[in-house]
């Protein structure tokens, strides 16, 4: 990494988003050991290898700026500010969990981080995003809605339509794709034709292209595109490329007909942004070798301390069942 | 800390693996991410990689073996001299023993030893499956792989396998039984019985197997009802069959046969008396008005009997108007009706020669009697009151009543109604006063004069 | 009291709340200067300006998106949604995100966003303008229903839809849009779940909703002559659904007819008779009939058309073969 992308001088604020990506790492190895082990009820879809994207662009937010999120929402939502043992307890539909065991993994939910949820359905939250944009534009906030969508989602209408009326009406909204080269158990160039960021341009919207594996580059765009849109510049597209380690969900692993093994232990290898990212703090001479492990080691107490924890949470009573189907009207 | 290794849910819907091989051995330092087995499922065979460096120990399970989901297959330990190999049984005999632990041990005073099998659930939303036949006999040797028996469901018939080696002990349910699944079907043991054992599940309570681990949401409920005894009742299939109906099922609507119930109204006299069906609310009305109940099963001793017949009014209203147009006089029509009444009786009964007294009660008018009106038409003879009639014509056909059925009379009574263009006539007598036969003559005669006067008069 | 159109209650309503509460605003095609095709919402724009009364492109589900972020994030957006038939292009964000975002969020999300549109045929509109969809939505837990059946209710039910902290869809007859009726000058609200005994009768019940009330009445007019006397019964929100005041009349007359102007099979007329089936079995008299349109597409023909919906006349003859107890012959 250049001396050039050392705009974010603040050791304290490298050493956040070094421990933000590695507790990710953390949350999500522990997801796919108790799915693995049959403990986890449903479906999980594992962030790993995109740590460096929720991070940069949510270490650029405020806790009042929104997000929506994704199937694969897990690193959106540390990143954004949610606990460990919410999360577990949501995952393990336990009362305490952040949507008290109604959403699972592919709902969490964290309003008060100002996360409004991901979405089991791809390009869901696109029009939700927008929607939370034009609201802060009309209320007079200052709030910019982050929308985190992947590079399948680009195929769905619904974001042809919002990015349209974000455009026209210059609404303080980011539409980062993350594209991992993915779409489930395809490869991007199969279902997506010509430039993504095209797509963006068509409207006449700002677009831009970034490593998304690496957290001070993501950082550094984000954090000048959110300023931006703040003051009503608005709307910007961001295209990240990026990479996902395990498969379309945690049971995708025989993918071999669909992506090679030795790609994805070259992207391991080479392009882990945990690993590059600590590689420079330590060329930097921000932290020692040591520090990192530490940094590790707390961050993996923390995650086990939190799966115990929710292991043993209880189940939200049966009662709650047809509870929060509709909102109280009580004033 | 030692890591576990575990037999991974790698498919989406895979209930256990097969270890094809084991690419490290143990004692084997290995580093997270590292292969150290192969395993197969949903036909597709692949690597699991080690979750955390260390040293592989404690290898519980072997190549060719199947691995339940979540069971542990070695561990990771942190230094190689935790390492414990062939220290662990074997992942088929844990398995196994997992298993027997789940299969119920049928035992008890009046059934063999042995092992249990269960009524499988082979459908998707299957609550008991049908028996269809047993290919095995009590006492027959049987191996695992053998056809036990073939249960429907689904509308598909199955055969199902005895599981075990040994010897069918006991059979628990007959051929055409439903059973509930999970319910004890057969015990298999391992000698030949001395006394195997053949019944049907309806004769006998049979154990249920053992509720398996419920997940803790259900453990409320769980305490609620102590044992599987509550969801076996609800599953186990009666053959209840709907109490008999006197005289089948009555159409009637729900809030009808409700009222009739609270006020114990019997619907079924409705049915006796031939009002159609389904019955409403205003039907009950009707069935207010019928006389008394007979006790069940009393002969119709001193009750009396009801004949009824409906006739077109058209032909009577001619022949009136004919009459008064051919001589200028107006012609009561209850002076023909009695004129009729006395001609259907004398026909009917037999052993009435000469006087034959007529009674007619009318509403608003005294009661008159008259002799022999059928000889005296148009203008019949009166009689002396004192004398018993024969018969009583209560003739209402002016008045708004449609239907009348009063108490016991000394005299049968025939009572003529009208409703718009047609008269409803009805006979009444005691048993002992007319034969049943002579009354349906009487009411026949009666009705098809009243149809074709002229035919009977001329 | 002065009478006034039903299209103008609906004005009055939105105006009115949207003077009482800044976080209130219009989103739909041609919605401001337009003031919609059938002229509902002329005028606003002139006092809320293009900034509340929100033009859109034609993208249903673009805007209902858009309109769901907003809900979720302070503001109470009014979708504008042209026809009924328009249901089906915004039915993911309708029923899998407005409906399902509170309880998936375990209560912390809410979604108060109104939907206003249309039903029903005669008005020579063809297949796919004519459609009267209100029970899909109703099927879907989490979205509450409103049927306005007059000027009278359209006010009072638009005004508490408003309100609701819930997604509630509307539905307005656009044969009614010019009928008027009378309506207070002064504010009222129809709560949700309370419907309106239009006229008492004794020997059965007509339960009718929007369009068919007036249907309803009308029969019960014809009824009367006959010495037949029949209740009728507007439920005016089918979801929440007062049921108490069904079954109450139904147990008084013994019998009932159903009537609404949604497809027959599987619609609003089957669940409420249903319901009269479980919870009144024992006090009826007749079985409990259903009068839907007919399970065609809409004809244009007028020939037609007319022959899909109920009218008094066949309304009538069902009721009378059902008090003379003569419904085990006809059917």
């Amino acid at each position: 990494m250049s001396a050039a992308r050392k705009d974010k001088s603040n050791r304290e604020d490298y050493l956040r988003m070094y421990r933000q990506m590695v507790r990710i790492r953390a949350f999500e190895d522990n997801a796919n050991q108790l799915y693995l082990s049959a403990k986890m009820p449903g479906l999980t879809h594992m962030y790993s290898g995109q740590e460096a994207v929720a991070v940069g662009i949510c270490e650029a937010l405020t806790p009042d700026d929104k997000i929506t999120s994704t199937h694969r929402g897990h690193g959106h939502c540390v990143a954004k500010g949610a606990e460990f043992k919410e999360m577990f307890c949501e995952l393990l539909g336990k009362e305490e969990g952040y949507c008290r065991g109604k959403g699972g993994s592919m709902h969490i939910a964290d309003q008060a981080n100002g996360n409004l949820g991901a979405n089991a359905i791809v390009g869901g939250s696109m029009g939700i995003a927008t929607g939370a944009a034009l609201s802060a534009k009309r209320l007079g906030k200052t709030d910019v809605t982050v929308c985190f969508f992947g590079d399948g989602a680009t195929a769905q209408g619904l974001l042809y339509e919002v990015m349209n009326m974000a455009a026209l009406w210059n609404l303080p909204v980011i539409y980062a794709c993350e594209n991992n080269g993915y779409s489930e158990y395809t490869r991007t160039d199969e279902i997506a034709a010509g430039s993504i960021t095209a797509r963006a341009e068509a409207f006449g919207i700002e677009s831009h292209q970034v490593d998304g594996q690496d957290v001070l580059a993501v950082n550094k765009l984000a954090t000048d595109l959110v300023a931006r849109a703040r003051k009503g510049e608005g709307p910007f597209f961001v295209e990240l490329m990026t990479y996902r380690y395990h498969g379309h969900h945690v049971g995708d692993i025989n993918r071999d007909y669909y992506r090679p093994k030795d790609e994805e232990a070259d992207w391991k290898k080479n392009r882990d942004p945990i690993t590059n990212f600590g590689k420079w703090l330590e060329a930097q001479k921000i932290v020692t070798a040591d520090e990192l492990v530490g940094i590790n080691n707390e961050v993996k107490a923390e995650a086990e301390a939190a799966v115990a924890y929710a292991e043993k949470a209880p189940y939200p009573s049966v009662k709650e069942v047809d509870m929060h189907v509709f909102a109280s009207n009580a004033a | 800390m030692p890591h576990d290794v575990i037999m991974p849910a790698l498919g989406m819907a895979q209930d256990t693996g097969k270890i094809v091989s084991w690419l490290k051995k143990a004692g084997d330092p290995v580093k997270a991410g590292e292969a150290i087995m192969e395993v197969e499922t949903d036909k597709a065979t692949m690597e699991v990689e080690a979750q955390a460096d260390g040293f592989l120990s404690g290898i519980s399970a072997n190549a060719g073996d199947d691995v339940p989901v979540g069971q542990v297959v070695a561990t990771i330990s942190e230094t190689a001299g935790e390492t414990e190999t062939g220290t662990s049984k074997t992942a088929t005999e844990t398995a196994s023993a997992k298993r027997e632990e789940q299969t119920p041990e049928v035992s008890g005073d009046d059934l063999p030893d042995g092992k249990s099998v269960i009524m499988p659930a082979l459908g998707m939303a299957q609550d008991t499956g049908l028996i269809v036949t047993w290919r095995k006999a009590p006492g027959d040797a049987v191996s695992a792989g053998d056809v036990l028996l073939e249960v429907e469901t689904d509308k598909s018939v199955m055969e199902v396998e005895a599981g075990h080696d040994g010897f069918v002990a006991a059979i628990l349910a007959e051929a055409q039984e439903a059973v509930p699944v999970g319910s004890v079907i057969a015990i298999i043991s391992a000698n030949a019985p001395e006394k195997p054992v053949m019944r049907g599940m309806a004769s006998a309570s049979v154990p249920e197997p053992e509720a398996t681990p419920q997940p803790a949401q259900n453990r409320e409920a769980e305490t609620e009802s102590p044992t599987g005894a509550a969801k076996a009742d609800r599953t186990r299939p009666g053959k209840q069959s709907m109490p008999a109906q006197k005289g089948g099922w009555i159409l009637a609507s729900p809030k009808a046969r409700r009222l009739a119930h609270e006020q114990g109204l019997d619907l079924s006299r409705l049915v006796e008396e031939g009002h159609e069906q389904p019955f409403h609310v205003a039907d009950l009305d009707t069935l207010r008005a019928l006389p008394p109940a007979l006790p069940a099963g009393q002969p119709p001793a001193s009750l009396p009997l009801h004949l009824a017949a409906r006739v077109p009014a058209s032909g009577c209203d001619d022949f009136v108007r004919w009459f008064s147009q051919d001589t200028g006089d107006d012609l009561d029509p209850a002076r023909l009706w009695l004129s009729f009444a006395a001609a259907a009786l004398r026909q009917s009964v037999t052993g009435i020669t000469e006087s034959l007294i007529v009674g007619l009660e009318r509403p608003d008018a005294e009661r008159s009697s008259h002799r022999d009106p059928d000889l005296s038409l148009p203008e019949p003879e009166s009689a002396d009151a004192g004398m018993s009639p024969d018969l009583t014509l209560r003739d209402f056909s002016d008045s708004m009543l449609t239907d009348m059925r009063l108490g016991p009379s000394d005299q049968p009574v025939l009572t003529i109604v009208r409703d718009e263009d047609r008269f409803t006539v009805s006979l009444d007598f005691q048993p002992g006063d007319l034969g049943e036969t002579e009354a349906i003559g009487i009411l026949t005669g009666f009705a098809e004069r009243l149809r074709e006067p002229l035919h009977h008069i001329l | 009291m002065r009478k006034i159109t039903l299209s103008k209650a609906v004005n009055e309503a939105i105006a009115e709340e949207m003077r009482r509460d800044p976080a209130v605003f219009v989103i739909g095609e041609d919605v401001a200067e337009a003031g919609t095709p059938f002229k509902v919402l002329s005028g606003l724009v002139e006092e809320f300006g293009t900034d509340r009364i929100i033009d859109t492109p034609i993208a249903e589900p673009g805007f209902m998106g858009i309109a769901v972020g907003a809900a979720m994030t302070g503001s109470r957006p009014i979708v504008d949604l042209m026809f009924g038939d328009f249901l089906y292009l915004v039915m993911d964000q309708l029923c899998n995100q407005a409906a399902k975002t509170h309880y998936m969020s375990g209560g912390k999300l809410s979604v108060p966003l109104v939907l206003r549109t249309n039903l029903g045929a005669t008005r020579r509109s063809a297949a796919q303008h004519s459609q009267s969809l209100h029970a899909l939505v109703a099927h879907i837990p989490g979205l509450k229903v409103a049927m306005p059946s007059s000027a009278y209710e359209a006010k009072g039910l638009m005004k508490t839809a408003i309100r609701d902290n819930n997604p509630v869809v509307i539905f307005e007859d656009k044969l009614m849009y010019n009928d008027k009726a009378p309506v207070p000058e002064e504010e009222y609200l129809i709560p949700f779940g309370e419907a309106a005994i239009l006229r008492e009768g004794r020997d059965i019940s007509l339960i009718a909703t929007s369009s068919m009330v007036q249907v309803a009445l009308a029969a019960a007019e014809q009824l009367t002559r006959e010495g037949i006397s029949a209740e009728v019964i507007d439920p005016r929100t089918i979801v929440p659904l007062d049921e108490e005041t069904i079954l109450s009349s139904v147990r008084k007359t013994s019998r009932a007819i159903v009537i609404d102007e949604g497809h027959q099979s599987y619609g609003v007329t089957a669940e409420i008779a249903s319901r009269i089936s479980e919870k009144a079995f024992y006090h009826l008299d007749a079985p409990v009939q259903r009068m839907g349109a007919m399970d065609v597409p809409v004809p244009f023909s007028p020939a037609l058309e007319d022959i899909t919906v109920p009218t008094p006349e066949t309304v009538a003859d069902r009721a009378r073969l059902a008090v003379r107890g003569d419904l085990f012959h006809a059917a």
